[in-house]
């Protein structure tokens, strides 16, 4: 299944002019500052221009976006550092409705995924290692944190056990009884949130004929994480663009920063980081039609050269725009925040690294 | 080097260790353990605590209240603070004016500022950058116009420290535009109470308010704050910013950082194993732990050679080149190694006792600090303007 590539022009260049107009630095300022931690005005027009159904069938009126598709719109959302929860609902929680959800789930939830009207958050990471959330006689108990948006969704996917001790996905009201929800804020503005269950209600998403929930999670985090690499090169695009003009405007000892060779040479340097994060993102793209083992390999090898790429030109960006780079005035800290908390989100650099390197010794 | 020397540091250094250790108020060991923001009473508390052990100006000439100590007791003071996670201590008085008020200044100036900078009973901000001048501080150009027996000051400033609590900002002006532009240059002390003196603030990434702008705008300064001659203030400068890179607390810094990294590893279970145990933290905090035990050899050789008068000039830089790069690269494992808690940050629990939405108390100042450190390879001569001086001044080319 791939997308046609009319298709995801257009949903780029729509996603282009919408956000130059109406997303530019300024404006999302006034994002920043809404204690939501994203615009819900701007939510619902991306569910307007249909955006938020990218991840739908086109049964269902969806654009079926694939991993290319998605990645068109995840450069869009790290260029202009998007709050929306883009990634966690419109893409990852949704792609588990299409791949999980019963026929009666997907009939449920999914229009209103696609209008906006609904926002889900996945809670998956626990504490303590290992999944430990568990449902009894439909009752979820157990705790998880850092979930991306959980806060804003109105209903969570929960991974827990079942009891048989499978991993399953549940369903929860996340404004239900027997919900605690701590929010707060990620350094970049965005808003997660720490979750507790004390025998709250469950549904299970899906039914006897769906595929392994363990399987499918795999898949999704595979799938969030070649997004986060799109999404680290267009953040990473712009801050080179950023720099580059910076260093032929700022003037000291007077002559243009970029007259220096040393600077010159830097930029040399994140010009090919950058370059390098295009083509891994790309592969890591195509890896996502590849057998399970190699699409990881390949995932987490992009994964893990990506966060330290990125970083590495945040890093830089920042020095080179001197004491202007630590402002919050300035866009150059916000790309470097943003960054930083896609790099924690769906497993660190460590964990794709080691990923990547044992796979590639077994396969070798 | 002269044992006696060694001796006096090593005793001066464990009489530090036991400050930290016993007589830190309680309340600001917190604080300052927990990297909470702290306050304009906080920096004064400690300050005077330092003053009462007769430290805080301990590297002055005992005329002024000092005991004339050694760049290796003074290095070996801040870099044992530092090691305890102590607070800073607000150089632009102690470290910075201070000196260049005894060494050029008047008697009268001397009698003047001098006690109220021992006591920290006057608070000092540092007026030397402008947003045409950063690393080329010489192009600044801020005008002091002679007016019989005031100078009328006209500029902006930027990036000034505590600007919004100084009573005085020492300051670099312009008298004269002949020749270079090191020519021409003054050195003159404002009271930040004179009118046509504007603070605003800038805010940093880490969400807090340390730096200003400083407008200057018609403000009357007596020409008796005109420090040594008209035109000579580069050499003030330069004199004030060899002490700027005395950087013993970045050696400190580094390793009060490392050390937290060890200890979230040693208390951190990911992927089913102790964060300690895992081959890749390991090779990490390895490599880390021999960088710093070259910075540590590197450092103290080069702060021997300044008190033996063997130096060559490039020993501040490669100390600072070093200490910051280090240390930054330490707190980026660090906030890393945190994980989901790395980024998460509550600005308001950094101004109270209250706890990060995850992990140790002292998570959401150790992103703090992360964040404002950025900024350690720019302030103070940035790491490209040090190798500069490197290349240049030590090397000829
Ligand atoms: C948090 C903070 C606190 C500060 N506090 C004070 C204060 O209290 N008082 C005060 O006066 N100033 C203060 N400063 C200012 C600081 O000294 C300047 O930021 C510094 O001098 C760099 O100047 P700039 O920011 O204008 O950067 P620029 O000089 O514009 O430099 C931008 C980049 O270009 C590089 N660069 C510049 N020239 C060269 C060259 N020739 N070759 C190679 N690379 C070059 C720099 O290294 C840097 O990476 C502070 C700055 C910060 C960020």
């Amino acid at each position: 299944m791939t997308t046609d590539i009319e298709t995801i022009s257009m949903l780029r260049d729509s996603l282009e002019r919408y956000t130059a107009e109406q997303y530019d630095f300024l404006k999302r300022w006034r994002v920043l500052e809404q204690p939501a931690g994203y615009s819900a005005a701007a939510w619902q027009n991306y569910a307007e221009f249909g955006w938020l159904a990218l991840r739908l069938p086109e049964e269902e009126g969806g654009l079926d976006g694939d991993a290319v598709a998605q990645g068109a719109v995840m450069e869009v959302v790290g260029r202009r550092l998007l709050m929306e929860p883009l990634l966690a609902s419109a893409l990852l929680a949704t792609g588990l409705v299409v791949k999980l959800g019963s026929p009666g789930q997907q009939a449920e939830l999914l229009p209103a995924l696609a209008e906006g009207r609904l926002k889900l958050a996945l809670a998956h990471e626990e504490q303590l290692d290992g999944q430990s959330c568990w449902v009894e006689a439909g009752q979820l108990t157990g705790a998880k944190q850092g979930v991306l948006h959980g806060d804003a969704a109105n209903r969570l996917l929960v991974t827990a056990r079942d009891e048989r001790s499978e991993l399953q996905v549940y369903l929860v009201d996340a404004t239900g009884e027997g919900v605690e929800r701590q929010a707060y804020r990620l350094v970049d503005g965005r808003r997660a949130a720490n979750l507790r269950f004390f025998g709250t209600p469950a549904e299970r998403l899906g039914d006897e004929g769906s595929p392994s929930a363990a399987d499918v999670l795999a898949t999704a985090f595979d799938e969030a994480s070649v997004a986060l690499c799109a999404e680290a090169f267009g953040a990473a695009s712009c801050l080179l663009e950023i720099t580059n003009e910076y260093l032929k405007v700022r003037k000291q000892f007077g002559k243009p920063l970029a007259s220096n060779q040393v600077l010159q040479h830097r930029m040399a340097d994140l010009y090919m980081l950058k370059e390098e994060i295009r083509a891994l993102t790309r592969t890591a793209q195509q890896a996502m039609l590849l057998p399970a083992a190699e699409r990881g390999r390949v995932v987490s090898g992009a994964r893990a050269y990506i966060c330290h790429a990125a970083r590495n030109i945040a890093n830089e960006a920042i020095q080179m725009h001197g004491g202007i780079g630590v402002t919050e005035e300035l866009e150059v800290s916000h790309y470097f925040r943003r960054l930083m908390v896609n790099a924690a989100l769906f497993g660190g650099r460590d964990w794709h690294f080691t990923r990547f390197v044992e796979s590639t010794l077994k396969s070798a | 080097m002269n044992k006696t020397l060694r001796d006096r540091a090593q005793r001066l250094r464990e009489e530090v260790r036991e400050f930290c250790r016993h007589e830190m108020p309680a309340a600001l060991r917190d604080k300052s353990h927990r990297h909470q923001v702290l306050d304009k009473d906080d920096y004064l508390q400690w300050m005077r605590l330092l003053d009462a052990k007769g430290w805080v100006v301990g590297h002055w000439p005992q005329a002024y209240g000092g005991r004339d100590w050694s760049s290796l007791e003074r290095f070996v003071f801040e870099d044992e603070l530092a090691r305890h996670g102590c607070p800073w201590i607000i150089p632009f008085g102690v470290k910075y004016v201070g000196p260049v008020i005894y060494t050029f200044g008047s008697e009268e100036q001397k009698r003047r500022f001098l006690p109220g900078i021992v006591k920290t009973e006057e608070f000092w901000a540092q007026g030397y950058s402008e947003p045409g001048a950063g690393s080329d501080l010489a192009g600044l150009r801020t005008q002091a116009v002679r007016d019989g027996d005031h100078y009328v000051v006209n500029g902006q400033k930027v990036w000034t420290t505590y600007a919004q609590w100084a009573d005085w900002l020492f300051c670099l002006v312009r008298t004269g535009n002949d020749g270079k532009p090191q020519n021409g240059i003054s050195f003159l002390l404002i009271d930040m109470r004179s009118p046509g003196v504007t603070v605003k603030p800038i805010h940093t990434m880490d969400g807090y308010h340390h730096v200003n702008e400083v407008w200057l705008e018609n403000v009357r300064v007596p020409a008796a704050n005109l420090v040594g001659e008209e035109g000579a203030g580069w050499t003030y400068a330069k004199f004030l910013l060899k002490n700027e890179r005395t950087a013993g607390a970045i050696v400190g810094l580094a390793w009060h950082v490392l050390e937290r990294l060890k200890k979230l590893a040693r208390e951190t279970t990911r992927d089913g194993q102790l964060l300690i145990d895992q081959p890749l933290m390991r090779n990490r905090i390895g490599e880390f732990e021999l960088r710093f035990m070259a910075l540590q050899e590197v450092a103290y050789q080069a702060v021997e050679s300044m008190v033996e008068g063997t130096d060559n000039g490039g020993e501040a830089s490669l100390i600072k080149v070093r200490g910051t790069e280090l240390y930054q690269e330490v707190a980026e494992a660090l906030v890393e190694a945190l994980g989901a808690a790395g980024i998460a940050y509550d600005t308001a629990a950094l101004h109270s006792a209250g706890l990060p939405p995850l992990g140790d108390d002292d998570v959401g100042g150790i992103l703090k600090e992360h964040f404002y450190n950025r900024a350690a390879t720019v302030f103070g001569g940035s790491s490209e303007i040090q190798r500069n001086i490197v290349a240049k001044a030590v090397l000829g080319l």
